[in-house]
């Protein structure tokens, strides 16, 4: 069995240069953002999320909301993200400190929801939205989540049993429904999202890197 | 002389038993030296069982992914369809598709061809072959923990990585270490002078994925850091993985089948490299508009637009190797079926390069048009290798041919066409879905109620589909289960001793 | 303080500089030359000499000159079950 120098040297090239190149591309788009990044902090107005949103956003991540709905506003220069009244200003990596992980979706077969807490902060309608979307929507093509609840009858309903308000194609005679504390958890989360408050300067208009403490921020160009 | 199964044929060693003159006869008769005749049955049969064993894993999930594909395809136009239960929920039932029909049929799939490939590329055996079921057995484990996991509710959340790091990532890591290991001690146990450039696509693609995997699990992400991390991986792990071991398959089975070298090598050696460097800057195309520092965005939309040049570099050499030669595609469903999935990289890639561009990229972020865009490269190209190469090696694991034309004709019809169904219908849903996202005036209703007829000929698209997987499957069963519906196959010298072809209990009687 | 844009123009001068090297080095080590050869690794002796039913009697017979004596196709050579395959 030979063992040629060469081949060992050619096939040690193409794995070096193959590894090299990853690496680089991993330091350029993953380590140094991460850096970058860290100076990023919440505003004020930004609270980390209780333990019952951060649940519901488990619920959330479980149910793949995600593959519908994204979380994202864009440019007003570039889009129309804020002309349909999805937010008043694009959002900024300021947004996201307490996502983990980050939930800015791809698809929008669902509208946009990282203000849907500020758009309807009505806990009935989301209720009752994840019931049965097309009570409230005619035209959603959204699943029903029907097993974030239970149909209880009327005498079954206990003292602390969070009734839903229904109304539409799946709500029956006689039968009362009843939230799960995961659907509760979840509108908890739904409501939550709010980015409105206003944002002086961030990170991503900037180009500057600091390398330490927050001091640069707000500071540059 | 009748046929023997597969599982039947004697192992190499019957090699040492014969007299010089019979080496040297049959060696003749394959083309090969006669020294070469042991390493060629030692590098088939080395590799047979782990090869027909992902083969047959890669089906099932290819059969399972597809099932789910409908399911998820139907429910976006038809939204009470299967909504009571929790485990077939949308948002769950299309994440086992893409792990299923990813992560199951074409990794399953294309490291069967990379075990198979790869000891003929470097005229040895597969070393640690047992090493290399192991790790298939391992890796499939994995996959089915990430699919049942994602169907019962639990996910890490990031597109493309949701199975749960901590019980699906040993199997995988494990399975597909142990298979890595078996390719690379392979590559290093060589005894060919060259290394031809399908290895170099394999090996990287071996080397790579264990590096986008770590970067993709990293447990300590904040915030958009997680997005970057998610579309670095999302993305590479196309590129990276599966594109790379099918272009490794595009190289080899296009001159192999048509007896003429590739056309330039050259290219072929620029094409890898220049892959490789602006590919791995491609991943934040999938962000644009998004929150993350510009320059970034910028750097990925710079790359994908150079990504022209390696694509351009394989769309030359693949096309000036088959011209003239297109004919061949009737004869060859091998061929048929890789000329395809080159044609359909070359259209993927330079779709690609245009949506990253701001001004593209505005219509069509956020709609179908990637779902459409991604089954392009996923099954025109990746599954279209993927069969065109078991297409290939399955006759010469089990030395007999497939039973049926009809159903290989079937299988590549049914396939073609509802793949271009799928890219039309959805492409199209895709483009006026992202116009009347853009139109302020038209309300969010207008941009759902425009795309549901290209969503039902999307779902139309994928049971055509299906169709063409179940019957591959079928066809599949047929060649490995039934031998006696295999043609006979004559061995070189079927009126002399039958040496090789012979059972275990003959040849143990003489 | 240091600009986003000079440390993204060092590491692609990184990222460029490394493969150039790589590939000189690949240059120096005897990768590049006989690449003819390499394009010929994947095929044996009797694969260039098999008959291919799409090619026509000239390229057939080119072929032959330059390989040598033509050889029948086996049942499944193309990865197909060959129509008048034997049976």
């Amino acid at each position: 069995m030979k063992m040629s120098g060469d081949f060992m040297a050619r096939s040690s090239l193409v794995a070096l240069g193959a590894f090299a190149i990853m690496a680089s591309a991993i330091t350029i788009l993953v380590v140094i953002p991460k850096i970058m990044l860290r100076q990023v902090q919440a505003m004020p107005e930004l609270q980390p999320y209780t333990e019952e949103q951060l649940r519901g956003r488990q619920v959330y991540i479980q149910n793949g909301c995600l593959y519908c709905h994204s979380q994202q506003i864009r440019d007003p220069a570039f889009t129309t993200d804020v002309d349909r009244g999805w937010g008043s200003r694009p959002t900024v990596p300021e947004d996201y400190v307490y996502d983990r992980p980050h939930l800015l979706g791809t698809m929008r077969t669902g509208p946009d929801l990282i203000n849907v807490g500020q758009r309807i902060p009505s806990e009935d309608w989301h209720l009752l939205h994840l019931y049965d979307p097309r009570a409230l929507v005619a035209w959603s093509t959204m699943p029903a989540f029907p097993f974030l609840f239970e149909e209880k009858s009327p005498e079954e309903v206990g003292e602390n049993d969070r009734v839903v308000p229904t109304s539409g194609p799946r709500a029956k005679e006689g039968i009362t429904v009843v939230a799960k504390p995961d659907a509760l958890a979840l509108v908890a989360y739904l409501i939550s999202l709010d980015r409105q408050y206003p944002v002086a300067d961030s990170l991503r208009a900037t180009d500057q890197v600091v390398v330490g403490t927050r001091g640069g921020m707000g500071d540059g160009p | 002389m009748t046929a023997v199964p597969g599982d039947q044929l004697a192992s190499a060693d019957v090699v040492g038993r014969l007299t010089p003159q019979e080496v040297e006869a049959v060696a003749g008769s394959r083309g090969l030296a006669p020294e070469d005749l042991e390493i060629r049955l030692r590098a088939d049969a080395s590799s047979r069982r782990a090869v027909l064993a992902l083969f047959a894993v890669a089906i099932g999930w290819l059969l399972v992914g597809s099932i789910f594909g409908d399911i998820a395809s139907i429910k976006l136009h038809t939204p009470e369809f299967l909504t009571n239960h929790a485990w077939l929920t949308f948002g769950r039932v299309r994440t086992a598709h893409l792990h299923a029909v990813n992560y199951g049929w074409g990794t399953a799939a294309l490291i069967g061809m990379s075990l198979w490939l790869m000891p003929r590329l470097v005229h040895s055996e597969l070393k640690g072959a047992r090493f290399a079921i192991v790790g298939a057995v391992l890796f499939t484990i994995g996959v089915a923990i990430g699919v049942v996991a994602v169907l019962a509710g639990y996910s890490d959340g990031m597109e493309w990585l949701e199975a749960p790091r901590w019980v699906a990532g040993p199997f995988l890591v494990i399975g597909g270490g142990l298979i890595g290991l078996s390719l690379f001690r392979t590559v290093i146990s060589r005894q060919s002078e060259h290394l031809y450039v399908s290895v170099w696509y394999i090996l990287g693609a071996f080397i790579w994925f264990p590096m986008l995997y770590v970067v993709g699990k990293w447990p300590t992400y904040n915030g958009v850091e997680s997005a970057a991390a998610n579309w670095f991986f999302a993305h590479n792990v196309l590129g990276f993985w599966l594109t790379a071991m099918s272009l490794g398959g595009a190289y080899y089975f296009i001159p192999k089948v048509l007896g003429r070298p590739i056309y330039s090598y050259q290219l072929s050696i620029v094409g890898f490299w220049s892959l490789a460097m602006f590919y791995s800057l491609n991943g934040m195309h999938h962000l644009v508009g998004g929150p993350l520092p510009t320059w970034m965005i910028t750097t990925s939309i710079v790359a994908s637009v150079f990504m022209f040049i390696p694509v351009a570099a394989t769309a030359i050499n693949l096309h000036m190797t088959v011209v003239g030669r297109f004919g061949a595609m009737r004869y060859s469903p091998t061929l048929r079926f890789v000329v395809i999935g080159g044609l359909a990289y070359t259209a993927v890639s330079l779709q690609g390069s245009f949506t990253a561009l701001r001004e593209v990229n505005r219509v069509t972020h956020f709609t179908h048009w990637t779902v459409a865009h991604s089954h392009v490269g996923g099954y025109a190209f990746v599954t279209f290798l993927a069969f065109g190469a078991m297409y290939y090696i399955v006759p010469r694991l089990l030395e007999r041919e497939w039973p049926s034309e009809r159903l290989i004709r079937w299988h590549f019809n049914l396939a073609l066409g509802g793949v271009a169904l799928y890219v039309v219908a959805l492409s199209w849903a895709g483009v006026v879905q992202g116009l009347a996202l853009l139109d302020p005036s038209l309300p969010f209703e207008e941009s759902v109620r425009r795309t549901i007829p290209g969503l039902w000929g999307r779902s139309l698209a994928g049971l055509i589909l299906t169709a063409a997987h179940f019957i591959f499957a079928y066809h599949f069963w047929l060649m490995v289960r039934r031998p006696e519906r295999a043609v006979r196959v004559r061995p070189p010298f079927h009126d002399a001793r039958p040496v090789l072809y012979t059972t275990r209990a003959e040849a143990g009687r003489r | 303080m240091l600009p986003t844009s000079l440390l993204v123009a060092l590491a692609t001068v990184a990222m460029t500089l490394i493969p150039a090297l790589v590939l000189f080095w690949a240059w120096r080590k005897g990768l590049f030359h006989d690449l003819d050869g390499q394009s010929r690794v994947i095929f044996d002796e009797r694969d260039l000499r098999v008959k291919r039913p799409w090619e026509s009697d000239v390229e057939q017979l080119e072929r032959e000159v330059t390989y040598g004596p033509a050889e029948p196709a086996r049942p499944g050579e193309w990865g197909g079950a060959d129509r008048g395959g034997a049976r």
